[in-house]
Order: C-alpha cells, then structure tokens, then sequence
C-alpha cells in the first residue's frame, strides 16, 4: 500500500516530464494564443517566439486536430460561451457546410461607407457636462430595443442597475451585449467586430448605450510592429477601431450613447483613461447618431477627481464605486442611470431635456438638494 | 497569479523543480519559498509586498517575545500588542469606509452628519486571510502549543506561504512550523493524491463554477424582476453549487500544490452539503476558518461552558464576526446572522430529549429531511451573502413567487449543477480507489493522464477565467 501511496522524487520528475511533453503535445497551438494575449511587451516578445516554435515543431504531428475536433464538436452542442463561435457552429450545422461564414460578420467586416477617409485630430480635452438629448418617443404600441455594450464598464454595475431599472417598462426590451475583460486595443483577444453581430443576433437595436474602454490602456501588435500606447501610430490605429466599432454600432440607424471612462482611482490609470476617453470623444463627436457622454459630473468630485463615497439627496452615504477603483457600484451606476433612460425616453411618461441635461453639474445638483434639505431640517 | 492560469503553471513548475533541488538546504529551501511567495503575492500588486512582510515580521517578533516571557503578564501584553496591530491593520484596510459611512447614516436620522475624507486604501488581495494567520502564531505561541523557539524565517513563510496565501485554507501554526524544522522527505510524496485534487480543483472551478456563474447566477442576480420562479430558484442553487466549487476548487489546488512541494495542509471542505445540522455543516464548511473561531473566539468568548443563554449569545457573535469577516457590508452580518440563528435552534432542537423525538431522529427518512432542511436553509444564507445589496436580495426572494416560464436552463447548466451539488455525495472509497489504481501506472503514464485531464478542463471551461470569490475576502 505504502508503495503506491507514496513517491520518490525521481517519480515525481517523470510524472512532470509526462505530463510537460503531453501537455505541450496537446495545447501547443493554446500556448501560443496565450502567449499572444500577453500585454505587449519583451515578455510577450520572447513568450510568442518560445510558444511559436514548439508549435510550428509540433504541428506536424497533427494531434492539434483533436484540439479543433474537440472545439468543434462542444460548439456543436452548444457547450461554449462564445458568440461568435456558436454563430458559426449553428450555421455550420443548419448549411452543413464548412467554413462558411455568417452574413453578420461579412456585414460585419464590410467597409462602411460612414468611415472617414482620414482620421480627425484628437481633441486636447473632453467637455465636462454633456447633454443627453431625448430620442423622439416611440411610436405607440412599438417595442425601443436597446443594446447593452461594452467591457466590464457596462457588465459591472451599469448594466444590473440599467436592467433593473427597466425590467418592468414594456416599451424597452433590452439585448445583453458585453463581456468584461475586453476592448477595442486586442481583437487578437476579443473582436468586437465579430462578436457584436453574433451578440446581438437577430435584433436590430434602435438605441445602443456603450460603455468601453477600461482594459484599452494598453500597446499592441499591429502589422507586425509593436505600437506602445499612446503613440502617435497607437492613436492612429486605435482611433481608426473606434471608427469602426462606432459605424457597425450605428449601420442600422441606431443612436448611441457612448459612456465615457469614470475617473480612476489609480492615478497613472486615470492618465490612460483620459488618454481613451480624447480618442472616443474625438471619433464619436464626428458622428451625428452617436453622443459622447461624460459621467465625470455624476460620480467625480468637484475637480473632476475620484470620488469613492457620495452623500446622497436622501443624507445616506455610501460607497459609489467598486473596491478595485475601477468599475461603478450599483449605487455609483444608480445616478448615471436616470439621464440614459430618459434619453432612451421610454413612452409614457415623456422626459423633459431639463432632467437629463441639466444646466448645472450633478454634483453642484446634489450638494444643493442636500442644502435644501439640510435648511429645512435646521431652521 | 490566479492559480488556473497559464503564469501559474509555469510558475509553480519552476518552484516545484528548483524548491526540491534545494530540499537538502533546508534555510535555502525556505528562503527561496518565501522570495516564491513573495513573488506570487507582488505578481498582483508589487505596493502591498511589504504590508505582508510587515504583518509576518510583526507576528514572528510578538510571537518570540511571547516565547521569551517567562511570566504570564508580559506574555499577554505583547499579545494583545501583536492580535491590536493585525486586526487595526485589517480593520483599517477592510472597514474603515463600512464603520465611518454607518455611523454616518445612523447620524443622519438625528442630524445632518458632517462632511468627512473618509480615508479608503485599496483592500490588499487575501488579507483577511494572512492576517489570521499572524494571529495564529501568536495566539499557538501564548498558548504553549510550538514547542519550539519561532524562528523569524519560518514565520515569514507561514504567513507567506504561497499556496495558501490568498484564500487559505488557514493553517495553525502549531500544526504547520514543525513541517518546517526537517528537510522535505524526497521519498514521502504522495503525487497520486495531488495531481488528483489539482485536476478536482481544475474542474469545480474552470468548468463548474465558472459555467454556473456565467450562464445562471450573475444574470439572475444582476437583475432578478426580469426572472421567474423558476430561473430564481435554479440560480439560488446554482449559487450554492458555484461557491462551494470555487471556493473547495481553490482549497484543492493549493492543498495539491503543497502536497507536490512535500507539505501537508488541513482538509478544507468534507461535502459540506451532505451535513444534516448546522454544527455538522460548520464541521464540514471552510473547516479551516470555523475551527478558527471556535478555537480563537468561541472558546475565549465561553464557548458552552456557562448557562445556555450565553451559550447562544456566543454562538451569535462568532457568527455574527464570522460574517463580517467575509466582506464590509451588512448583508454578511445577515448571513452570519442567519447561521448563528440556525445553530442556536439546533441546539434547542438537540436539547429535546423526548424518547420518540429521539428515535425519530435517528432514522434515515429524518436525516435526508434535516438535509433537505438545511438545504434550504443554508441557500438563504446564500441569497443573502450573493447579493450586492438588501434590494437585491428581497428582490430574489420575491420572484420566488413570480410565475413565467424557465429560460436559463440548458443542458451544460444542469450539469453543472448537478456535478457541483451531487457530487458531495460521492463515496470516498472511490477517490481512494482510483488513488491506489493510479499507483499502478508508470509515473511518466500518470504525468500524460494529468496532461489530458487538464486538456479536457480547458476545452470544457468558459473562456477566460473568473476571479475566485473568496479573493475578495
């Protein structure tokens, strides 16, 4: 018994020796996208070129296939969690055809007539208060779709309170179009570009609020050159993605509402995010469907700072953002909320353009409610 | 470093090959786990390395000042000195924004509360966790229990030790310092036995957890008016069957982990949901926390030593701190609540010696009815300890009653669910059996077999990763 139960050191070496060479046999090709995904960087560099030669050295063998294989037939039951993939495996299936690609990511992928031939000089600075005209209401009787998109900005917070805040109003029907941990710097990673049209499927959004953005701080690979962020080439690059995303967003005449970066805790984040937020106002700003919209006022403090915590109207405190600095909380995404429905002006009750586009800041709105409410209690 | 990543594997094999090539160096086998852990820690943030030495550096200084007292007084003023530091440390980093903003809401009710900087550093991953463990070596060091002198390095790396520094399981350090005083033996590891609760890991918390939480849970959760009866209650159990994956999945890791680099850890989880009481499920549950506040609260509190009033009272305190533990909010103090509510009624329950009551008890048909029972009830402790806010729970428990139709669930759901609930009552003999089958095999066999199990994880697995929920914590 004693013998099984227990091993040598030279058994545990082979152990790991069998292990390392099949584990390298079969995830070759999943190392190397791995390696692929890393932040960009000498690490990356030297971790491609590793995971690149085992696997050009392996490929050969063809035990890769089983990986595929395996990939192919999960999809085939539905088993994966990737738009874009059960897209595929679905109208693989129902063509029966291999390889085929879906008429959204053709769509997808097909130049837009709306991309600017140049791109626009990026703005020094964003405004601080951006009004949110109201969408003309909706015919009666008429459903306002509404699409959901963006990065762990809209997963985290904005979304659960949007969806909430909605979920009883039978003119909105809202379609779920996020995932945390991507952006508009790695389709290598993620591709909104192909992702979105499966995301969405079959609906067609008349208005789409994104919230995108905070994993974009970020070099990447393009061309096969490294573009360090922020570079004058990286702006060029990123700028001309958010062209793009924006148009595919917009292609059926969906309004947008692109929600600006918060201010961040960490203040070198909070310099990429600035950085992000330029280019998206830059780009967003050229298109007449689309609104830039800065949620500065709502959630920062008075000089456009962080603000974790936040006194209420109701004199309650409490904490408005997230513990990692980073994302809303539900409280933080509560008094960003009330100005994105009443511009998505679900019928009835119309919603005057006073309410959500306020002639003082949120901030200076609350500290004066807070005033009043403080007189009256203290004569 | 999240343990079911590509860096952590990398990682862990140099460690793994470079700590066993220094196994007969015992010093340099510590040092380099304790620069590994450091390592670890600093991959996620590098600016709370030193909060970690500082806090282990404290608790080997108290706990060798304690050791050196020869009369009881000292000894009990350099630990109240050493238990104020870690717990000011974690009141400090945890709950300052929680205290300061609830007086501030209970003063807003009689007046209007001044404007106060509420100071909110950013929690340090896993402090709650490293923080016990200083407490554990001084409290086993007052306590009499090392039997030897505390070296300042061997305490460094029992609080730092990387496979449980983020999530634990908590190790006493009356129970792990003496597996630091001789050198590894080379040829007493059970590699068996690792690589199987590493692959057990994998697959509660790559497939199980990950699936259950991406497809049930964090949808019903995030918006539960717009769900039915029928979705809430499959996320609810979903929800029981994701934490107790994720979080027994990161025990069995790190458990394997250490276990490969020659170390024991304690059990963590033993089928917590197979328990038919509340003791019994606090015997089975994060057994390395609960024994934690038994030994360092509930029995310093009185334990059950006085009348049965006080009894209860302790109980709810130590549940009640229990909950708070786990994270700055109130709807944890409920959770905890609702436990030391569940376990003061067992024992009024259990104290009811009427013989058919007592019969009753013993039979098959009452246990599977108790653990139903607890079931249940341990799944509204969840609703509660899942949700962001009171809203939210009330909202869940609401659309309880909510007719419509189901939409969440699928066949790799329920699965999922099935996998993380049923499998709880799996007999151990066959664990043991496939443990002793795998001994059979050539060593380098076994090594292509972990390879294909951890290949058929990742192929099952979402795509990307979750953060493991007691990270947070």
């Amino acid at each position: 018994m004693r013998a099984t139960k227990y091993n040598s050191l030279s058994q545990l070496a082979a152990v790991m020796t069998g292990f390392a060479v099949t584990i390298l046999l079969l995830e070759s090709g999943a190392l190397l996208t791995w390696a692929d995904r890393l932040d960009v960087g000498a690490a990356r560099s030297g971790a491609v070129r590793v995971t690149a030669a085992l696997h050009k050295a392996l490929q050969p063998l063809g035990v890769e296939q089983v990986r595929k294989e395996s990939l192919d037939g999960l999809d085939r039951l539905g088993w994966t969690d990737d738009p874009a993939r059960l897209l595929a495996a679905r109208e693989k299936s129902s063509l029966g055809v291999a390889g085929s690609n879906s008429p959204c990511m053709v769509a997808a992928h097909a130049p837009s007539s709306a991309t600017p031939k140049t791109v626009a000089p990026v703005v020094a600075g964003v405004p601080k208060i951006t009004a949110l005209k109201p969408l003309p209401p909706a015919a009666p009787g008429q459903t306002r779709v509404v699409a959901l998109v963006g990065d762990s900005m809209m997963a985290v917070g904005l979304s659960d309170v949007l969806l909430r805040q909605t979920a009883t109003d039978k003119n909105l029907r809202i379609v779920k179009a996020f995932r945390s941990g991507t952006g508009l710097a790695r389709p290598d990673v993620f591709d909104w570009m192909e992702e979105y049209p499966a995301m969405i499927g079959d609906e067609k959004p008349d208005a789409v609020i994104v919230a995108i953005g905070a994993n974009d701080g970020q070099g990447f690979v393009e061309d096969g050159k490294t573009l360090a962020f922020g570079s004058d080439a990286w702006v060029k690059v990123y700028q001309q993605r958010t062209t793009d995303f924006l148009n595919l967003l917009t292609q059926n005449g969906a309004h947008v509402v692109w929600v600006g970066l918060p201010p961040m805790k960490a203040g070198a984040y909070n310099d990429r995010a600035a950085e992000i937020n330029r280019i998206a106002y830059t780009v967003v700003s050229q298109n007449p469907l689309a609104t830039w919209w800065n949620p500065q006022p709502y959630i920062g403090d008075e000089a456009g700072g962080f603000r974790e915590l936040e006194t209420l109207p109701d004199g309650k405190t409490t904490r408005i953002r997230a513990a990692d600095g980073i994302h809303l909380s539900d409280e933080g995404a509560a008094l960003l909320v009330p100005a994105l429905i009443g511009w998505l002006n679900p019928a009835p009750p119309p919603i005057t353009t006073a309410q959500v586009a306020p002639q003082e800041t949120p901030v200076q709105a609350s500290r004066h409610r807070r005033g009043a409410r403080g007189r009256s209690a203290r004569p | 470093m999240l343990f079911p990543t590509v860096e952590f594997a990398l990682f862990f094999l140099a460690v793994l090959l470079v700590a066993w090539s220094l196994h007969r160096w015992n010093s340099a086998h510590k040092l380099f786990l304790l620069a590994a852990s450091y390592v670890f820690y600093g991959f996620w943030n590098w600016s709370y390395v030193p909060l970690l030495f500082g806090i282990s550096l404290v608790s080997g200084l108290v706990a060798q000042r304690i050791q050196a007292s020869g009369s009881p007084r000292p000894r009990k003023l350099w630990l109240v000195l050493g238990v104020v530091i870690c717990l000011a440390t974690l009141g400090y980093y945890k709950y300052t924004a929680f205290f300061l903003t609830t007086v501030l809401n209970l003063w807003a009710h009689v007046a209007r509360p001044p404007r106060v900087r509420i100071p909110e550093p950013l929690l340090p991953l896993g402090v709650s966790f490293f923080v016990f463990h200083a407490i554990s070596l001084m409290m086993d060091a007052y306590r009499g229990k090392l039997k030897e002198r505390v070296r300042l390095s061997d305490a460094l790396l029992y609080v730092a030790f990387f496979p449980q520094l983020i999530a634990g399981p908590i190790l006493r350090a009356s129970k792990f310092l003496p597996q630091l005083r001789a050198p590894r033996n080379p040829n007493a590891i059970r590699v068996n036995r690792a690589l199987l609760l590493i692959v057990a890991g994998l697959f509660k918390k790559v497939v199980i957890s990950n699936l259950l939480a991406t497809r049930l849970v964090e949808q019903v959760f995030a918006a539960p008016q717009t769900f039915s009866r029928g979705d809430v209650l499959l996320a609810i159990y979903g929800y029981a069957a994701q934490i107790y994956c994720d979080f027994s999945g990161y025990t069995d890791i790190a458990i394997g982990c250490a276990m490969l680099l020659g170390y024991r850890f304690p059990r963590n989880f033993n089928a917590p949901y197979t328990a038919t009481n509340p003791q019994d499920f606090w015997r089975r549950w994060h057994i390395s926390l609960s024994s934690w506040l038994r030994d360092y609260l509930y029995i310093p509190l009185g334990g059950s030593r006085g009348s049965a009033g006080r009894t209860c009272v302790n109980l709810m305190i130590t549940m009640l701190l229990g909950g708070l533990w786990h994270g700055a909010a109130w709807t944890f103090v409920i959770w905890g609540a609702l436990h030391g509510f569940y376990l003061i009624v067992h024992r009024v329950w259990s104290g009811i010696k009427w013989t058919p009551l007592v019969r009753f008890r013993q039979t098959a048909a009452w246990r599977w009815m108790a653990r139903v029972l607890l079931f249940n009830a341990v799944c509204l402790g969840w609703v509660f300890f899942r949700s962001s806010s009171f809203e939210i729970a009330f909202a869940v428990l609401r659309r309880l009653a909510a007719p419509g139709a189901i939409t969440l669930a699928s066949v790799p759901v329920a699965m999922a669910l099935i996998a993380g609930l049923a499998g709880q009552f799996q007999p151990l003999r066959w664990r043991k059996a496939l443990e002793f089958e795998l001994g059979s095999w050539p060593a380098m066999v076994r090594g292509g077999a972990f390879a294909a199990a951890v290949f058929g994880i990742e192929l099952l697995g979402p795509s990307g990763v979750a953060p493991f929920i007691y990270f947070r914590f």
